[in-house]
Parts: C-alpha cells; structure tokens; sequence
C-alpha cells in the first residue's frame, strides 16, 4: 500500500492496521469454521433431545447461551446448526457467483439486445420485495432445502452480474481484447482468458460480502419456514423463533445473532484485506502532523 | 434521439408486461384459493357438501377464476387500459382505492427514512473512510455489521416495548400518523444504513487514490473542500444504492410495517399474497413494476449523463 | 466539512424530533376527524373514561355486511348485532333477542319475539324481519347452511314465528345461537356505513377496513343499555404488537394473546387475564389411508406414546390440560376428559408396534418387511411447536417422524395428493352433538379427514340421530366417544387456550369459553366513574 508521505510519519501504523485486520478475520472465520465442523466435540449437549424441565433458561455456566423452548442447549445448536447455515450459504454463494459471472459476462461482452433483455430482467426482479418473493417460492412449492436456495439464487446474482458487467464493458475497450477480435478469435475464449482475469479479483472481494449478506438472507428466510427440517437446527430458524419468545425470554436471540454478527464481521474483515492485497487503495495522508486533526 | 427514446420507451412497456405477465401467472400456481379463504368454513363441519360446492362455482364464475389463465389476463388487462384495477376479494373495495389509502402511509415512512440512511450512510462513510484503519473506523465497520445482523424485528420490539410500554410514550397502534412516525423511521433508518456506509467508504477510499486529491493537499485547499469535492464525485454509485433503497422502501419494509403496525404498502401485498387475493397482487406488481422501471429510467439517464462510456 | 455534515445530521434529526414531539402532544386523530386520548405519560383519564373502549384484535371483520367472512363474530363481540338466542358461559342456551322458545312437538317449534326490539334505524324487529335476516343469511351465507339445514320459517304474528325441522328433536335454540345467524334488517344493502342496519347496543359510524371499527350507543335498543359511549374496535395483526397494546394501557380489551407471551402479562398489576379453556380440541388427524397406519394396533401404539403433560408445557405454554378423546372439552362432557388413555405410557406404546410387526432397528427406528416406519406430520398456525414436540415423543418409539410447516393451503393440497400421515387441527367441540360427531367422523363428514369409516361408530351415530332426550343423547354420544377413542382415528391432545387481557379498571367483562364472540356486553364499565 503507498501511502505519500507529506510529512509525517503514521503510514507504517495503517499498514499495521490493515493487515491486522485481515489476520483477525481470518482467525474468526477458522475458529467459526472449527467449531462448527467439529461440533460434536465442542458441543456439551444433544441439540436435538428436548428437556422441558430446562425451558428458557437464561446464560449460565451450564448454558452459556442459554436453552431454547425445547429446553435445548443453545449453544450446541449454535455449533450444529452453524453446518447448515454456513453450508447452504456456500452453496448459494457458489451458484450466485457463477451464475452472475456468467450472465454480467455474456450481457456486457455482447451488448446490444441481449444486455437490453437482461437488464430489464433485473428490473423486473427488483420490483419484488425478497419477501414477497420468498412467499411465493413457499405457497407454490413448499418448504425445502432446494426452494431455500432457488429463492436466494434468483435474487443473489443481480449483484455480480452488475460488477462484471460493468468491467467486462469497460475492460472490451481494451486493447488486448480488440487484437484478439481482429485475429478473429472466438467470443468465448476471449471471455474467459481475456476477461475472466479482469473480473476475477473484484468479484471474489464482492463474494466475500455477498456471503455475509446471504447468510441474513437465509435467516430472514426462515420466518417462512425455508430452511432447515426441524428438529435440524439452523441459525435463521433459531432467530424468528426468537420473535414468538421475545418477552418471555428475549436472550434466546443472542446466541444466533451473535454466531451471524461474528462470521459477517469475519468475512467483511477478509474482504476488505483481500481488495487491500489485490487492488490497494492509493491514500494520500490528509493529515498533518503533529496534532491537526480532520474533524477541526 | 428520437428513436432512442422511442426504444427505451418500447423496453418499459415490455418489461412491465413481462412482469405483470409472471406474477399472474405465479400467483395462479399457489394452492391458496382465495374463494375458498372468502368463503370460510363453518364452524361445524358439515356432511352435506352440496350446496356449498354449488355457492364455489358460482362465486369462482363470478370471479373469472374459472376460465383460462390467458383469459384472465387479457380481461384483466383490458380493464388496466381502462384503469380499472378491479376489486380486492377480501375487502370488496377497489384496489385502486387501497393503494391510495396507503401510499401516503408509505411515503411518509419512507422519505424520512431514507434521509436517515442517507444523513447515517454519508456522514459514518465519511468518517469512516478518512480514518482509515484507525479505531473510529473499526467502531463503524464493527456498527454498521451488527445492525445489518441483528434482526430487524428484535431492534423494532425492543424499541417498541421501551417507548411504548415502559415509557408509555409512544403509541401502539395500527394509525400513520406523525406522532407515531418518528420510532420506525429510526428503526428503518439504521437498518438500512450500513449498505451505504459501505459503499461510501469504499467509494471515498477510491477517490483518496485519484490525483486531484494529492493535487487538492500540495495547493493548501482546506479538507473541508476536498471532502466535498470527493463526496460530489462518488455521488453516482451513492445515487445508485439510494434508488435501489427507495425502492425498497417503497415496496414496503414488511416486517418493520408489522411490527409496528403501519399500514402501508408491504403489508398490504403481503397479506394479499397470504390470502391469494388476485387483483390486489396483481395491482400492487404493476405499479411496483412502474416505479421501478421510472426510477431506473433516472438513473439510467443520470449515469450517461455523468459517464459518457456506459451506453444508454 | 465533517462537522458540517454532523451538524446537518444533527439538526435534522433535532428538528424531526422536536416536530415528533410536538405532534406527540397533540391528540392523534382518526380519518372522521374525531379526536381520541391516548395514553401517554400520567395523562389523567379518568374523567374521559366511560368515553371510550379501545378493543383489539388480530382480525376484525373486512366488510359492513356481516353474512361475508369474517365479519359474522366479528360484529357480535363488539355490540353490533345480536342472535335470537344466546350461548352462555355455563353452557345453557338462553334466549336473547328473542323472548323465548317452544317446541310443540317433535319437528315444530314456536319463537316468540319481543315486541319492543329494534333495529338501529328504528324498524321494528318483526317476525317477518327475523325470517328475512335467517333466509338472507342461508343465501348469502355459506358458514350459516349447516345451522339451518332442513329449517323452514313462517311467521305465525307481528312477534312470533314458527320452525319446522326435518330433524326430530333438534335442538333449535342452539343452532339459531350460532354467530352466522345474528339478526340484521335484510332490506338494507350493507354494502356501506349508511347502509348498515343491525339489532346490537351499539351502532357502526365509522368503518376502516382492515384498522377500525368506531361504534356508538344505538339509541334505538331495546335493552339495558350501556353506559360506555363509543367502542373502538382495531386490528393489530402482529403478534407481538399486539401483546405491547395491552402491556402499553391503551388498549381496554386485547383478544387473541398468544400463549408465549402470557407469562409476561401475569406480572402485569394493571391487566386481568381470562383463559376459559376453549371448547375445541387439538387433534392429530390420522391418514387412514395409508398401509402402516390402516393398522389400529400402530394408531393405539401413537396415542399412548405421546405424553400429553409435556405436550402442555411445550406446545401451549402449560396453560391448557389435557385430554383424551375429542368430546373431552365440552364442558358438558367433562367425564371423559382422561377417559380411555389414563396417562401416558411408552412401554405399552412400543409393546402395541412389536405386536404388530414393526422391529426396532440399529438406527433407532422401527422396520417392517424393509420398510421404515414413517410419519409425514403437516402442521399450519399456531401449532409449530406442538408438531415439533409430538416429533420428538414418537421419536423416542421408534417412529421416523417428519413435521412440516406450512401454510394452511400446503396442508389442503396435501388432503388432496394424499402426502400425508397426521395434521393438526383443532376443531369446536360445543354444540347438537349429531352434527359435531357427524362432520368429524360419518363417512361424508369434511372433517373426517382420514376417511375413517367404521360400522359401529356409523350405527351408533344413526342412534344418536334418532334419539329422543336429552339424557340418550349424552349417553349416545359418550358411547361414540369412546369408541373413537378406541379406532384411534384420530389422536386427541388438549383444548386451544384463548386469552384475553383486560384492563383492571374494567368491570363487568364475561369470561366465556367462546370469547370470540361474547366481549362488549352493556355491563362494561370503567371503575371510578
């Protein structure tokens, strides 16, 4: 990362900084990551068995996140059902991914009528509220795995195939890509060893994000029922749960709120390192020193 | 330009057919039968199903449900031309009547809204971006995750309870008024906040790069005016993600309408999705789908207008 | 530059706050311009009190023709109509608007009015009126055809009228008790507020579809009137919201409470809460159409597996008791609340599936012939928690249970497809006992959702039709009781708990175990005045 000196010195401590960040989530999202694959060590209690006489209890040391209206240890169902959840997140994100490779590539490569179509296909999605549109995957096709993942699919390439899009646009003008058209290369290859590359890095600091924001997606999604069958646990159905037991025992929200918060955070923190690494931001230091500061 | 116009007219048109055409469509498949949700059920179950089968003909022949699904379209659109949106089957009063009731409902939450996030998105992006790395930046990265994790139900009824029960100041009802305005404005306003922090941080980090920046600082310009002049450059991808945020907002923050029980436009098509109720849905797919088409038309033009490379 | 962006923010927010505030102070008003007190702060309302009644609801009636759905209970609970006769909290039927009733003998019966009743405009309620309200009422009302079937009406004077019945021996002030049959004067439109006309205490002045119901004193009314001037009736969908309207104090009277948020308001000092245990049953229909549970053995095996206590705690909150066969909360009914199923026992359960085949495997779970045993359980509603728990009992039996939830469409297509085992319903278990049993469980009933059909229980139900007092009828229908609760049919669990949250200062509110439609009556009235 440059950093202009004007004067002063600091710029070492942002490196430090940035890269600190980084290394933090990294660390948070491999501990989230341990903990959830090894969830049958870590986790102190069946997530599955019900014990009523535990109802709702609040954060003890038996139960650090508390027990749930089955009288499940919240904890445990953290870990377990964090498989779920970060498993299907992945999976939509891998289609997502590919699919709004695929359509920004075609539509920004081709332009014209196709990217007009396009276009307005997007338009057309942007008009349904994801709600909406989850109530009626459910009241057409019923509550499963597979239409958890259509719906957040449909809705979750828009913003891919916007970014390569845009690239892909800009990147045509290139001059590369203009030798390889007059030697007449095929449309294809150009995509993928002319403009893949481009694409690539931005896209995969974007996927970082997008996981973040589908891993909520999928939890709002829960209030419809789409996802995991019970007795499964599944960090979105353990939160809207949370809405019917809100006064009776508000803290049962916390331990999933706090597993979403922190693997958000993770993967926000190792997306911001990543564009770091692949694409730095030039900041000149807008500060003087020794005491001027900004907000004076 | 005659014919561009021409053309991007004809591509509205199109798209809101196409859309109209879906939803139509789709919600046709769902197995909610709105005659039968009208019709109820006795409070008894019967064992004579007769005259309540002939009364469900009658009823789903008065509503046209008995034709074709093509059928249906084409009337429903002939009397669309005529701007006859027809009746809710729940209620019985015309849609259009509805969705006028509503809509001031809905601005009013979300244009104060949105100037929230708007106020929220620039200032914490701002802050954020000039500190890079730095704690205060943290602090906001760190906010601006928790509110776009945290569900938007616990935030609206924890603030409900605290105002409205423990404080006993706000009241809870299902009126749109001002002096009720105020509590889902703040919860809508956050929430949807850290999206545009985000962005205007990433777009100001941006800008930080480009050399008038550099050339700003070695000529002694005050930051105040570099600021702004960044902030004027970034304005379109913050133009883009408000667009994309009225929309939202327009289509209704369904789960902050229910909480506190504002009667505007997401609750409205939910409930008429919940109970099937056809020309409601159909109306509100419409109109949704004009706003949208409009408000990208907008942007559209802004955009080649501030960026001659991206074509129309 | 930041400071100025801050300052912005600052001031804005300020000033929308001030703006808020002040609105705050103001009184809200409604559409009609009317302005109504809120409860804000240590406003003293005391003097305003018997002004108005706030009423809330999950649902209140979409339309001002009381014959559409759902407004028939909808108009009776808030004062705006008026049956001939009326159920009472005790299970007795009285009459109401009518004066009273005969029977002359075993098909006829003879209605007497009362002379002095009328509607909101000031008509008279006539016999003819009457009759006109009922025949409206059976062409307009699919909901009303099972209460006045094989019923004919002629007036006989101005104030008595007569009914012939198909049935012998029906029970007719009953069936003209229930909700879908309220009195209305059927040469008005009620198509609007101007077109309303009705036989309650209090009159419609303002109608909101989907928000408000305002009604006032109906001056006309023949009775005691209230002394309470408006009645404001809301909805509050949410349910949550809903339970902050009753904890917030401005809303007197709160219907529909869920179970989940009942231990909340217990601790409330300023709210009474009533939980009447509801005359309805939640049952587990069984698909008697499949091979594995065509078997009674593995039907009797699922109903003495499920512990019914547990069931309770998890599924309603511990605020209902339980029962055992479908009859069992009627409150007439009373004695065969535990009949057949004492208490819960999993060894006999487990014993009844050995016996009939299904082995228990290394997974845990019971084969047959290759095959698992599996259960598709649909649940819609409130009933989330109640399926997961059943899920959980049967599990520990061996049973391979799925649960479902959904919509209740999902669950209707499901009947029709045949994709499924058991679903949870709960329907009312109050009234002629012919017709409840019948539509649960004659061959053409609707709710016989299994398509059980059994010889004896058909034969006893012939009986029951025939039977010519009171005391054989109760004792017919604890004979099919018991043996529905032997052919396991179906599987019977607990009564729904309904609750309401009621001001403390409220006095004169019934607690009643059909709620829905018994909560503004003209003995309301705030404490203090």
């Amino acid at each position: 990362m440059q950093i202009r000196k004007l004067k002063c010195e600091g710029g070492d401590k942002m490196q430090r900084n940035k890269s600190l960040s980084l290394i933090i989530g990294i660390i948070l999202i491999t501990s989230i990551i341990v903990l959830v694959a090894f969830a049958n060590v870590f986790a102190p209690y069946d997530p599955i068995e019900q014990v009523p006489e535990n109802r709702l209890m609040s954060f003890s040391s038996k139960h650090i996140f508390g027990t749930d209206q089955y009288g499940r240890d919240i904890f445990s169902r953290v870990l377990f059902g964090g498989r779920t959840t970060l498993t299907t997140s992945l999976s939509a994100l891998i289609l997502t991914v590919i699919l709004g490779l695929f359509l920004g590539m075609v539509s920004g490569y081709y332009g014209g009528l196709i990217d007009a179509l396009l276009m307005r296909i997007v338009d057309v999605m942007m008009a349904f509220p994801f709600m909406v549109l989850a109530l009626i995957v459910t009241s057409l096709f019923g509550i499963s795995f597979l239409n958890l993942l259509i719906t957040v699919v449909v809705i979750g390439w828009v913003p891919f195939a916007r970014l390569t899009r845009s690239i892909v646009i800009d990147a045509k003008e290139n001059t590369n890509v203009q030798a390889s058209e007059i030697l007449g290369a095929k449309s294809w290859r150009i995509m993928i060893e002319e403009l893949l590359p481009q694409v690539i890095s931005p896209v995969l600091v974007m996927a970082t994000f997008e996981l973040g924001k589908l891993m909520l997606s999928i939890s709002a999604l829960s209030f419809f029922g789409l996802g995991a069958k019970p007795p499964s646990p599944e960090w979105g159905s353990m939160l809207s749960d949370g809405k019917t037991f809100f006064f009776q025992a508000p803290y049962i929200i916390v331990g999933p709120t706090l597993a979403i918060i922190l693997s958000v955070l993770s993967l926000n923190l190792i997306g911001e390192g990543l564009r770091d690494l692949m694409d730095p931001y030039e900041i000149p230091k807008l500060e003087d020193c020794p005491k001027r500061r900004l907000l004076g | 330009m005659f014919t561009k116009i021409l053309k991007k007219t004809m591509e509205m048109v199109v798209t809101i057919f196409i859309a109209t055409i879906i939803i139509f469509v789709l919600i046709r498949l769902s197995p909610r039968d709105p005659v039968k949700i009208v019709m109820g059920n006795p409070e008894i179950a019967m064992t004579n199903t007769k005259e309540y089968d002939i009364r469900y003909e009658k009823m789903s022949e008065e509503l046209n449900l008995d034709k074709s699904i093509p059928f249906q379209y084409i009337s429903w659109i002939k009397r669309v031309l005529k701007f006859d949106f027809g009746k809710s089957i729940y209620t019985g009063r015309p849609v259009a009547d509805e969705i006028k009731e509503r809509i001031p409902a809905t601005l009013l939450l979300a244009i104060p809204s949105m100037i929230l996030q708007c106020i929220l998105g620039i200032s914490l992006g701002v802050i954020s971006a000039v500190r890079h790395e730095k704690f205060t930046d943290q602090v906001i990265r760190f906010i601006s995750v928790f509110f776009s994790s945290v569900p938007a139900f616990a935030l609206g009824l924890m603030l409900l309870y605290y105002f409205g029960v423990h404080l006993k100041y706000y009241e809870v009802s299902n009126v749109a008024n001002l002096s009720r305005l105020w509590l889902p404005v703040i919860v809508l306003g956050v929430i949807s906040s850290p999206s545009l922090i985000r962005v205007v941080r990433t777009n100001m980090l941006q800008e930080f790069g480009r050399d008038y920046i550099s050339f700003g600082i070695a000529r002694g310009l005050s930051k105040g005016d570099i600021l702004k002049n960044a902030i004027k450059n970034i304005a379109l991808p913050i133009i883009t993600i408000l667009a994309l945020s009225f929309v939202s907002l327009l289509s209704g923050a369904v789960v902050i309408e229910s909480i506190f029980t504002w009667p505007g436009m997401g609750r409205y098509a939910m409930e008429s999705i919940l109970l099937n109720d056809y020309p409601v849905t159909q109306a509100y797919a419409l109109f949704m789908t004009i706003m949208i088409v409009i408000i990208n038309f907008f942007v559209d033009i802004i955009y080649t207008y501030a960026n001659p490379k991206v074509k129309m | 530059m930041k400071k100025k962006i801050i300052s912005i923010g600052f001031v804005a927010v300020l000033a929308l706050v001030l703006f808020v505030g002040c609105g705050n102070d103001k009184s809200t008003q409604g559409v009609s311009g009317q302005k109504s007190t809120e409860a804000t702060k240590t406003v003293d309302t005391k003097a305003t009190d018997q002004e108005e009644l706030i009423f809330v609801e999950r649902e209140i009636a979409s339309k001002t023709d009381p014959n559409f759905y759902p407004g028939s209970s909808h108009y009776i609970a808030n004062g705006a109509s008026e049956t001939l006769f009326k159920i009472q909290a005790n299970g007795e039927v009285e009459p109401f608007l009518a004066k009273g009733s005969k029977q002359i003998d075993e098909t006829t019966w003879k209605i007497d009015l009362r002379p002095e009743a009328k509607f909101w405009s000031g008509e008279s309620i006539t016999a003819q009126a009457v009759i006109d309200s009922l025949e409206r009422s059976r062409e307009t009302n699919v909901r009303a055809l099972p209460f006045l079937e094989g019923i004919s009406f002629t007036p006989i004077d101005d104030y008595s009228f007569e009914a012939k019945t198909e049935r012998k021996n029906l029970n007719l002030p009953l069936s003209l008790a229930y909700m879908e049959l309220s009195i209305i004067n059927a040469s008005k439109a009620h198509d609007s507020i101007e077109t309303m006309d009705m036989s309650g205490m209090y009159k419609v002045v303002e109608f909101q579809p989907k928000k408000k119901i305002v009604l006032e004193i109906n001056e006309n009314y023949y009775g005691k009137k209230p002394t309470i001037k408006r009645i404001i009736h809301e909805e509050i969908m949410d349910n949550e919201a809903r339970t902050l309207a009753a904890s917030s104090g401005r809303a007197d009277i709160v219907r529909g409470i869920p179970n989940e948020s009942v231990a909340q308001l217990k601790k409330d000092d300023n709210l009474v809460l009533h939980m009447a245990p509801a005359a309805n049953t939640q049952t587990i229909y069984l698909n008697l159409q499949k091979e594995h549970l065509k078997d009674v053995k593995v039907r009797q095996a699922l109903a003495w597996a499920l512990d019914r206590d547990e069931l309770v705690v998890l599924g309603s909150e511990g605020l209902s008791t339980p029962v055992t066969t479908w009859l069992g909360s009627n409150p007439k009914y009373a004695e065969a609340k535990n009949a057949v199923y004492t208490k819960y026992d999993s060894e006999k359960a487990k014993d009844l599936l050995e016996e009939a085949g299904w082995k228990l495997g290394d997974d845990g779970i019971r084969h047959k012939n290759g095959e698992k045993l599996q259960f598709k359980l649909r649940t819609w509603g409130q009933d989330k928690a109640l399926g997961e728990t059943i899920q959980n009992q049967w599990s520990r039996i061996g049973v391979d249970t799925e649960v479902i939830y959904g919509d209740y469409a999902l669950i209707e297509t499901a009947r029709e497809t045949g994709d499924w085992d058991g679903l949870i319903e709960a329907w009312q278990t109050y009234g002629d006992e012919y017709s409840l049993l019948s539509g649960q469980f004659s061959p053409t009933g609707t709710a016989n959702y299994g398509k059980y059909d059994d010889v004896e229980t058909n034969k006893l139900l012939e009986e029951l039709l025939n039977a010519k007092t009171a005391e054989e009828r109760h004792e017919r229908a604890l004979a099919i009781n018991e043996r529905i609760a032997m052919e396991v049919p179906a599987i019977y669990m607990y009564p729904r708990v309904e609750t309401s949250a009621v001001k403390k200062s409220l006095k004169g509110y019934k607690e009643h175990f059909r709620q829905f439609e018994n909560v503004v009556n003209s003995d309301l009235e705030f404490e203090g005045y």
